[in-house]
């Protein structure tokens, strides 16, 4: 049996490399072909956001950069409904399609993996 | 003094502690994950208003845009590198981290 592995995003891109390195982390964790649930609660929705533009800092747009984890099998995104709204956002603001789920549910997502790697 | 703010309102506490502290007046900038203040439409606008109430408040325009921030709540002023330069050379900074 594979093992189901959380990647829990709670900061916002580009201020630490939190957010970054848990990008990379999937990307290589999925070709390993696990099963791998995407989570972003708190500041980590931000991580997900359209239209981000950091050319100026040198950097890449980390929002743009999910989608193309289906490659390595990674498409299961569950955001968090509350930290959505209290940031004024939707999960269309986001760049890929991510499950909404209240406090309840993304509870029990993290307690179906066997493993949760935060970032 | 010239605050400066990096961090975002809603996981940390630095703006809400700086308000505490900042005289009347002196002047804040958002910069880094800080510009997450400057979000119009965020629940944490009631800190931003609170900021704008008593000083001028400036957020890095770069950082804006890497963060897609777009709609900025008004009354602060997006500040581009030079700006940023120009405040550093007329106050004492205080990196309010």
């Amino acid at each position: 049996m594979s093992a189901r592995v959380a990647f829990l995003m709670r900061h916002s891109p580009y201020g630490t490399v939190y957010p970054a390195e848990g990008f990379r982390a999937m990307m290589g964790t999925g070709v390993f072909e696990m099963d791998i649930v995407v989570v972003f609660v708190d500041d980590g929705v931000y991580a997900a956001l359209k239209g981000q533009k950091p050319e100026e800092l040198d950097m890449k747009p980390l929002g743009d950069g999910f989608p193309s984890l289906a490659d390595v099998g990674v498409k299961e995104f569950y955001v968090h409904g509350e930290s959505l709204a209290e940031r004024g956002l939707s999960a269309g603001d986001l760049t890929v399609d991510a499950a909404v789920v209240d406090s309840a549910r993304l509870a029990e997502v993290l307690a179906g993996c066997s493993a949760v790697l935060p970032f | 003094m010239l605050y400066t703010v990096n961090a975002s309102p809603t996981s940390s506490r630095s703006l809400e502690s700086l308000l505490r502290v900042a005289a009347k007046g002196d002047p804040i900038l958002l910069l880094e994950d800080g510009v997450h203040a400057a979000r119009a439409g965020a629940a944490t606008e009631k800190l931003a208003a609170a900021a704008l109430a008593a000083h001028p408040v400036y957020a890095l325009g770069p950082d804006l845009k890497a963060r897609a921030i777009e709609r900025v709540i008004e009354g602060i002023r997006v500040i581009g590198y030079d700006g940023f330069v120009e405040l550093v050379e007329q106050h004492t900074v205080v990196p309010w981290v």
